[in-house]
């Protein structure tokens, strides 16, 4: 009784958790009077308590008037008791309200536990449905009254309805999807409520639609704009945004829940009498009527000889128990308990068994059958979320493999990892996240895992690795048609190889090789993109026009920029810097320089692998060499010697660094440009020792 | 912000109907985003808008994909009064999706109310031809008495997924530049037209 004291007492709480413990209206009748009881003694105390201050009241009061008969004069003593006697009557004035209070929560209690009591007469069970009925009763009248109090001009009657949802949303415009204001929905059974969010955050009623008369489409693709649906009303068909994903599939499912709400209760009401289970009972008896039968035929026939029979019981009951075991879904039992059965049925005394025969097709059938269970646990086991199949793959696999299954659950296995590794690429390259670094992170996961649970089976293992060669092989289609398009510059090119080939060598600390085969994938594709790229770049360097002067940046910090720039990507001009701003190239030169590097960068990053170094290294040639015959035309004077000084300029300190600057990166010698260049040094006549000395760093 | 509708590209309205699980969300996914999904959930309603470029013109087209399952019968009235065209699948392994065309077509028709409706009866998974159920005569024969055009398709494969789309854009864009020319004697002459059919039923 205690409860009743706690300042957070609820009495529908209390009432609910009377309704739960009590068994039987008997019990709950014997609580009534409990509360009745308490409730006179509550009472008694009270009036006593209020007796005693009234009577101290009246006291303090005498001994006031009293003492203002003696103490006449004494102004300052009155002003100090009337204090007392203000916080006395605030004090009478408390008690008696607590009083009326209190009774009238008494009093509800009592009504509600006499109504709860009411139906809840003999079974517990409709006790809990009238809890269950309460809260949603709660629910109801909350929103009802929430929307009778914030909206503006709402006029509807609420009573009766079933409340589902509520919630803000943005109104956006159908033609260019700007938004157009916030709106506020309340969701009942059978009518939607939509009401304007004003400035002050009040909400003015503006529409009510039936559920049953709208059409809620599920806007997945719409210019970009996120988390939409559409309604279409009576008056025409609105857009409406969520702020959240949740939101919008939560509305989705609500408008849902509410144009269906009719059918849902009729046909809850009419499948209650029978739990979703039974489909799954059923079929287990009418499964098992034929081996029934085997049975009743057998111990006909074995009759005579049943005297012998020591067939203990637990293996005569084996089939049933695995069969109500696989119903339950307690896999590992049923296991356990077929190899019990076979174990004792191996070496026992066949003679003494006569129905041993029977039991073990029995058993051997309910074996098939928990394996069929099991493999179709494991294909059920995909999610979009790897990680989670392979959880809720661990179960059953396990178990397969203890049933001697490897090979059918890892082929599922994989068939499941199949649809979720395609499943994450396809979001993630929606999403423009990070593809590559994804697959190769989900194939090692799938890898590890698998061999783990099949490392004995080197079938299995074989059949990881076709697996993988098939992903790969997917995977590179995807990567081609999504990010290897026609087009793609060189540079995102070299960028998107280089993120493939990182995390596909590190794969092969797990034992799986599969670089080779991916170069293998992506090699024709990679020529094209660059004998493409190649033609783009010989037709820049043919278009350029060039006036053959020094090259004038114009402003010093112009200049140092550039410098700083060619710097970084490892070539020194200082040297050619002459005034302030001028630099003694031309500007076309410079530009090529330029590009020329990031060039061998990126090409020495594709000619990591082997397959693609001879298309590489014929690029890089051809463009240089288209660089380097360019002429000044006829008609326009010139400096030879300046002409003649860009062109060894190129050969004798470009191309040394950036023949030094592919092997670093790439790790292989560039032949055809070493070539080119003691061609192209020879042809400028005698190329003195003293500069080759500057670049040959290798030893012939 | 901009009170007027801004003038953008021609915005057609294409829907797809026919029973649960022939195939339309995949022909509707191959079309937008070129994959087929072999993972099946089935769809309740879900729209999706792309820009195309139809004959040298660039178009939005809207795709609403519609609910194939029976319990949403009743709802589908209020998603096709808003279609322009309508793509009517059927699997061709599935002898029960082809006989349901019929009621889908005589739904349509009922809430246009017009009975040359842009439409195409479009024979889905033709990679599966071993399979297949429905003899293409019999599709043929059936396109020819609704006198719409018969097309079969592979969303596995992509055969057909761009031609039924953009057959059916084509064929209610000049739908449009029909209406918009049509001289209300026009509207009469098709309202008469409709009339004298209804008397012949």
């Amino acid at each position: 009784m205690k409860e009743f004291d706690d300042f957070n007492f609820s009495v529908d709480k209390y009432t609910k958790e009377l309704t739960r413990e009590c068994v039987g209206g008997s019990d709950l009748q014997q609580r009534k009077k409990e509360i009745e009881a308490y409730n006179e003694q509550t009472s008694a105390t009270l009036k006593q308590t209020c007796k005693k201050n009234y009577m101290q009241f009246i006291q303090t009061a005498k001994e006031i008037s009293r003492n203002t008969v003696y103490v006449h004069t004494d102004y300052s003593l009155l002003q100090s008791i009337q204090p007392i006697l203000t916080d006395l009557e605030s004090e009478m004035y408390q008690l008696s309200h607590i009083l009326i209070e209190q009774r009238n929560i008494l009093a509800t209690m009592t009504d509600g536990k006499m109504s709860s009591q009411l139906k809840a007469n003999d079974s517990l069970e409709a006790a809990e449905a009238n809890a269950a009925a309460a809260t949603e009763d709660v629910e109801n009248s909350h929103a009802t009254r929430a929307v009778k109090e914030m909206v503006q001009g709402f006029n509807g009657n609420l009573e009766g309805k079933t409340f589902l949802n509520e919630g803000a949303l943005i109104e956006l415009d159908g033609n260019d999807y700007r938004p157009i204001q916030r709106v506020f929905f309340f969701l009942f059974n059978d009518v939607l409520i939509v009401c304007k969010v004003k400035h002050d955050k009040r909400l003015e009623f503006l529409t009510e639609y039936d559920p049953k008369k709208i059409a809620v489409i599920n806007i997945k693709d719409l210019d970009g704009v996120k988390n939409a649906i559409n309604i279409i009303t009576p008056d025409g068909s609105k857009i409406y945004q969520s702020i959240t994903a949740a939101g919008k599939s939560e509305w989705i499912e609500k408008l849902e829940e509410a144009f269906r709400f009719d059918q849902q209760k009729k046909s809850k009401k009419g499948q209650a009498p029978q739990p979703p289970g039974r489909t799954k009972q059923q079929q287990t008896p009418s499964k098992s009527t034929t081996p029934e039968k085997l049975q009743d035929q057998s111990p006909s026939d074995a009759q005579p000889k049943s005297l012998e029979d020591e067939t203990p019981e637990w293996l005569s009951t084996a089939s049933e128990e695995l069969q109500t075991l696989v119903a339950q879904r307690h896999f590992e039992d049923a296991q356990a308990l077929i190899k019990r059965t076979q174990d004792f049925l191996r070496q026992a005394d066949r003679k003494k068994l006569p129905q041993a025969d029977a039991i073990e097709s029995k058993v051997k059938q309910q074996e098939q059958k928990l394996t069929n269970v099991l493999i179709q646990e494991l294909s059920n086991s995909h999610n979009r979320n790897l990680q989670i199949a392979l959880r809720a793959a661990r179960r059953p696999l396990k178990i397969l493999v203890e049933m001697g299954r490897s090979r059918q659950a890892s082929a599922t296995l994989l068939k499941v990892c199949t649809v979720s590794l395609r499943v994450a690429q396809r979001e993630a390259r929606r999403n423009n996240a990070e593809i590559s670094e994804l697959f190769f992170c989900d194939l090692t996961q799938v890898a590890c895992d698998f061999l783990s649970a099949f490392e004995q089976q080197p079938a299995c293992v074989s059949a990881l690795v076709v697996w993988c060669n098939a992903e790969l092989q997917y995977f590179a289609s995807q990567l081609i048609k999504h990010y290897l398009t026609k087009g793609t510059s060189l540079e995102a090119v070299a960028k998107c190889v280089e993120r493939v080939r990182k995390p596909a060598t590190k794969l092969t600390e797990i034992g799986l090789d599969i670089s080779y085969h991916l170069e293998g994938l992506l090699r024709t594709t990679l020529e094209s993109l660059i004998e493409e790229s190649k033609q783009r770049l010989l037709d820049a360097v043919g278009r350029t026009e060039e006036s053959w002067q020094p090259y004038n940046l114009q402003t010093k910090s112009n200049l140092k920029r550039l410098l700083h720039e060619l710097d970084t990507l490892g070539i020194d001009m200082r040297a050619q810097a002459t005034g302030d701003t001028w630099l003694n190239l031309t500007q076309s030169t410079l530009v090529f320089v330029r590009q020329f590097l990031q060039l061998t960068e990126y090409c020495g990053c594709l000619a990591k692998g082997e397959a693609l170094m001879q298309s590489l290294e014929q690029l890089l040639r051809d463009l240089f060499l288209a660089q380097h015959a360019l002429k000044p035309p006829s008609d326009l004077a010139v400096d030879p010697n300046f002409v003649m000084k860009n062109k060894v300029f190129l050969v004798d300190n470009l191309l040394p660094i950036a023949i030094d600057k592919f092997r670093q990166i790439s790790g292989r010698q560039c032949e055809m440009l070493r070539e080119l260049h003691t061609k192209l040094a020879r042809q400028q006549g005698a190329p003195l020792p003293r500069q080759r000395s500057v670049y040959t760093t290798d030893v012939f | 912000m901009s009170k007027k509708p801004t003038a953008g590209p021609a915005l057609h309205k294409v829907i797809m109907v026919g029973s649960g699980g022939v195939g339309k969300s995949a022909l509707t996914l191959q079309f937008m985003y070129d994959e087929f999904v072999e993972d099946y959930e089935p769809t309740k309603a879900d729209s999706y808008r792309k820009k195309v470029v139809l004959d040298g013109e660039e178009v939005q087209i809207d795709i609403l994909d519609t609910a194939g399952q029976e319990d949403y019968a009743a709802i589908r009235d209020n998603y096709f009064r808003s279609g322009e065209g309508f793509l009517c699948v059927f699997s061709i392994t599935d002898d029960e999706s082809f006989q349901a065309t019929q009621e889908f077509r005589e739904q349509i028709l009922r809430v246009k109310n017009d009975e040359s409706i842009p439409f195409l009866l479009v024979g889905n998974k033709c990679d599966l031809n071993d399979k297949r159920k429905v003899p293409l005569s019999e599709c043929q024969l059936r396109a020819q008495q609704w006198s719409v055009p018969y097309v079969e398709t592979s969303a596995k494969t992509r055969e057909n997924v761009d031609k039924v789309f953009f057959d059916l854009m084509r064929e209610i864009r000049s739908r449009k530049t029909e209406d918009s020319k049509a001289t209300s004697g026009r509207a009469k002459d098709r309202c008469k037209k409709r009339r004298l059919k209804c008397t012949l039923l």
